[in-house]
């Protein structure tokens, strides 16, 4: 299985995001493959996004951490020119994190968020409440 | 008055005609075509005596450089910056490299503030980090501990091991030539990694792409130097400003324009040679620009391949220009306004005012308009084949018939340069007259006069041309299948040279009298003239156009009036009753 020969780099990474999550981050990697992660961002206090929950996937492709985690439709720098294999999951969510609470809006990211919680608004209250469930439940 | 004017117009083509071409002094044959001491001419009074004599002898203001020649060159640079500035060669050869090869710029900026250079450049001068007493290290990617013999390190000490190092650089490598500006892989760090590193830790192949980028590097990046444009060409150009001639001919012979690297297109300005390249792409390639995953940077031109979801494009390191595939304005343009970044408005808005929509009359504009274009197009493409045939022609005799040639006419080679010469002249002339095409559809339509007088220039460019092109490829056969020495030979090198020359001449002339936009001739349709003291009265009615003082630069080359030598066949003006090519009396 593609898990079998995991670098020690996305064991440790993986393993310092459960023990350690960042605060209003979640990412868990999938059962059947161990390069995949399910991302939850709490949308930051104070924020446009206050209250809610951004969902993302994340995929660390094979050349990783040469290359960037692959993000979907993200539009970020440091996934793409500005990437380097020192940068990690984390400081890439914390990135991601720091853009929520101070959108601009005019940067594509924001504006892709924003699209994407307006036009999903029902789906990402019950993304909340299963996110305050895992969180209060202690994982 | 329209049709008053309209009489003018009429009547001012043919006084130019009488006072621009056929008027000539029989005392000064050979003056003909050009002469810097004659008294005075209308025509091209703005030419001062130099720079007639640097259009005739263009005086080289450009060097070729061959792939050593550009090493001994940079090698040259990177010694002077290393010697100045006591730092080692490969730091000297980083600072270059940022500052485009600019020598005198990289000494300004390092005497003006030193450490402001390190930072921005990254040379550090001491290490960020420091581990004086480790044994192990953990690598900084792939989170190892490694004894210290494993780890290396750029200025700053932050310790990856040597097999992440081989990683990181290689896959820098081969992102391209970015890789020339390599920094340590922490993301706060930003020190310079040289090419010491890149020597100790890539793979023979990435050292070999390395050396190269930084090989084009010095060509490309330096404002001073360009590729020869022309394709399989590896010479490179440095050209030092000059008169304004921006022609430059490769060693490999390709001829282009030192400004915009198009082939050179003298007398037509490279912004008229942008626009009617974009026209003639937009006309037979419209479809295939919109299918296409590629589209050149609009920035640098490169093609981007658009591998990606979002719109946002970012063209490859060291131009990084961002913008939008959809519009290719630029990234930074970008926000709310523009309608939100996956559906660019500047893009939408075309759709939604009917720009593609055409309406009944439209279309039938369009439709002329077409017509026009095709008009010029064909003429421009069908030079443009011509000149290509020619090329091919010389190159056949300057292989095949010269030599054979010099066999059977029984004469030394060195007396048959001027074949040669009649075709490098067909050639250029070829080339030159195919860019009069595009300057013709962009000559303002409501200037009458002015696109009468180019078109009648252009006319008599064509049929001297065609005269010399014949006589070098007809008139030649007869020699080249001939078994022996012809006795009428020396008369075809007469006339051959002699319809070079006169060719040459016109042909000048008329490069410099449309460089100058027929400044000549006003909006009123006459030719301008501050000397009206026309000698010949065959001048307009009402002074205007008249043909002032002297001689025009710009002579026919043929002419209803016209006598054909009995001797050589040239056509000579009707004033003349000698010869201008062979000095043989009229009969
Ligand atoms: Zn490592
Ligand atoms: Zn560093
Ligand atoms: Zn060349
Ligand atoms: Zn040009
Ligand atoms: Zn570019
Ligand atoms: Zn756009
Ligand atoms: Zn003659």
């Amino acid at each position: 299985m593609a898990n079998s020969n995991l670098p020690r780099r996305i064991i440790k990474e993986t393993q310092r995001l459960l023990s350690e999550p960042a605060p209003g981050i979640s990412a868990s990697p999938s059962e059947d493959n161990m390069r995949y992660f399910n991302v939850m961002i709490l949308g930051p206090t104070q924020s446009p996004y206050e209250g809610g929950v951004f969902k993302l996937e994340l995929f660390l492709p094979e050349e990783y951490p040469m290359a960037a985690p692959k993000l979907g439709r993200i539009c970020l720098d440091i996934l793409k020119d500005k990437w380097s294999p020192a940068l990690q999951i984390r400081t890439v969510l914390l990135s991601i994190q720091a853009l929520l609470s101070a959108p601009n809006p005019d940067d594509p990211l924001s504006e892709n968020i924003a699209k994407h919680w307006k036009s999903n608004e029902a789906e990402a209250v019950e993304t909340a409440k299963e996110w305050t469930r895992l969180y209060a439940s202690g994982a | 008055m329209d049709s008053e004017d309209d009489m003018h117009d009429a009547n001012d083509i043919e006084s130019l005609d009488d006072d621009f071409y056929s008027g000539e002094t029989e005392d000064a044959p050979l003056d003909y075509y050009s002469d810097y001491d004659d008294e005075a001419d209308d025509y091209f009074e703005d030419a001062d005596e130099s720079d007639k004599i640097k259009s005739r002898r263009p005086e080289q203001n450009f060097t070729i450089l061959r792939e050593s020649d550009i090493e001994q060159r940079q090698e040259d640079d990177i010694t002077r910056v290393s010697t100045v500035l006591y730092i080692s060669r490969v730091d000297a050869s980083i600072l270059l490299r940022h500052y485009n090869w600019n020598v005198s710029q990289v000494h300004e900026a390092w005497f003006a503030d030193e450490e402001r250079v390190r930072k921005t450049v990254g040379l550090l001068d001491k290490p960020v980090v420091e581990f004086p007493n480790a044994r192990e290290l953990t690598c900084g990617i792939c989170f190892e501990n490694y004894p210290c013999s494993r780890i290396e390190s750029a200025a700053c000490g932050h310790p990856y091991c040597i097999s992440c190092w081989e990683g990181y650089i290689g896959t820098s490598i081969n992102d391209g030539p970015g890789c020339l500006m390599l920094r340590c892989p922490d993301p706060s760090c930003g020190a310079a990694v040289g090419q010491n590193m890149i020597s100790l830790l890539a793979s023979d192949e990435d050292k070999k792409k390395y050396s190269r980028y930084l090989l084009r590097s010095y060509i490309e990046d330096n404002k001073k130097t360009k590729w020869c444009p022309a394709p399989g060409c590896e010479y490179a150009v440095t050209f030092d400003a000059g008169n304004g001639n921006y022609d430059v001919s490769c060693l490999c012979s390709y001829c282009f324009c030192w400004n915009c690297t198009e082939e050179a297109h003298r007398p037509v300005d490279c912004g008229t040679v942008a626009k009617w390249i974009l026209k003639n792409s937009a006309e037979s390639e419209n479809m295939n620009w919109i299918l296409a995953n590629s589209k050149p940077c609009p920035k640098c031109k490169r093609p981007i391949e658009k591998n990606q979801g979002c719109m946002h494009m970012t063209c490859t390191p060291p131009c990084k220009f961002e913008f939008c595939w959809l519009c290719l304005g630029a990234w930074s343009d970008h926000g709310e306004r523009t309608g939100g970044f996956y559906a660019c408005n500047r893009y939408e808005a075309a759709k939604q005012e009917g720009v593609y929509d055409e309406s009944e009359r439209r279309r039938e504009m369009a439709k002329n308009s077409l017509e026009r274009y095709t008009h010029y197009y064909e003429r421009w493409a069908s030079n443009q084949s011509s000149r290509q045939k020619a090329l091919a022609d010389l190159h056949q005799m300057q292989t095949v018939h010269i030599e054979k040639l010099s066999d059977t006419q029984c004469q030394p080679e060195s007396q048959l340069k001027f074949i040669t010469e009649a075709w490098l002249q067909i050639v250029e002339c070829r080339r030159v007259l195919k860019w009069t095409y595009a300057y013709g559809y962009y000559l303002p339509e409501h200037e009458h006069a002015k696109k009468q007088f180019f078109e009648y220039l252009q006319g008599e460019a064509e049929s001297g041309l065609e005269r010399l092109h014949q006589c070098a490829e007809k008139e030649l056969q007869q020699y080249l299948s001939a078994d022996g020495p012809s006795k009428e030979f020396n008369d075809f090198r007469t006339k051959l040279a002699g319809l070079t020359s006169v060719t040459r001449n016109y042909f000048e002339n008329l490069v410099r009298a449309l460089e100058n936009g027929l400044s000549d001739v006003d909006s009123n349709g006459a030719a301008s003239s501050k000397a009206t003291s026309s000698k010949n009265g065959a001048g307009s009615s009402k002074g205007r156009g008249g043909r002032g003082k002297g001689t025009s630069r710009i002579n026919k080359m043929t002419d209803d009036s016209s006598w054909s030598c009995e001797h050589c066949t040239y056509a000579n003006g009707a004033s003349v009753n000698t010869c201008q090519m062979c000095r043989q009396q009229r009969r």
